[in-house]
């Protein structure tokens, strides 16, 4: 399966600035922090560009796995109100 | 013979582990490191990937949320009992 199907797209797009997103920009941010603390540079002066790229790139990959986590649970759901559907007597309320 | 060996081994004539992280570094197998003067090739490519990874994404939203406004109002015509 491709990693974002065409029928994804009928879902609506997460916000720019979610839970995984925001995270792993921040984690990204963390890595050129490590990086520059392991080459014995100033840990937050130096390397901006490097903060920047890391933590863009968190962010992206973030922002594609929450879109691609969305899709997963709306095909699960999905599938699984199609079975309810289909299977009425499986599903009544309890009686009384 | 283990004394002699150990003692080839600090003398640096065996090959010596390649220097991993930044605190190993061996002068004899990495060039001097000057983080003093920026290295404007890798900061321009870093800003200009940061720079395209933004627009990418921003514009790849834009596309979506605008597609999903059009897949609703497609939807909506058809069918009023969908979940």
């Amino acid at each position: 399966m491709a990693f974002l199907p065409d029928e994804s797209r009928s879902l609506p797009p997460p916000p720019l600035f979610n839970k995984g997103s925001v995270w792993l920009g921040f984690v990204g941010w963390l890595a050129a922090l490590a990086d520059n603390a392991f080459n014995q540079r100033p840990v937050i002066r130096a390397g901006v560009h490097r903060q920047i790229l890391f933590a863009s790139v968190g962010f992206f990959v973030g922002y594609q796995l929450v879109k691609r986590a969305e899709y997963i649970h709306a095909k699960v759901d999905r599938e699984m109100f199609e079975y309810i559907r289909h299977h009425p007597v499986d599903f009544h309320s309890p009686a009384g | 013979m283990a004394a002699g060996l150990r003692a080839v081994r600090r003398w640096g004539l065996v090959a010596a582990a390649p220097p991993r992280l930044g605190f190993t570094r061996s002068a004899f197998v990495v060039k001097k490191e000057n983080n003093a003067q920026p290295n404007w090739l890798g900061v321009g490519l870093a800003f200009g990937t940061s720079a395209a990874l933004w627009g990418f994404l921003i514009k790849q939203h834009d596309e979506d949320v605008v597609e999903y406004e059009r897949r609703k109002r497609a939807r909506g015509r058809k069918c009023t009992g969908c979940s």
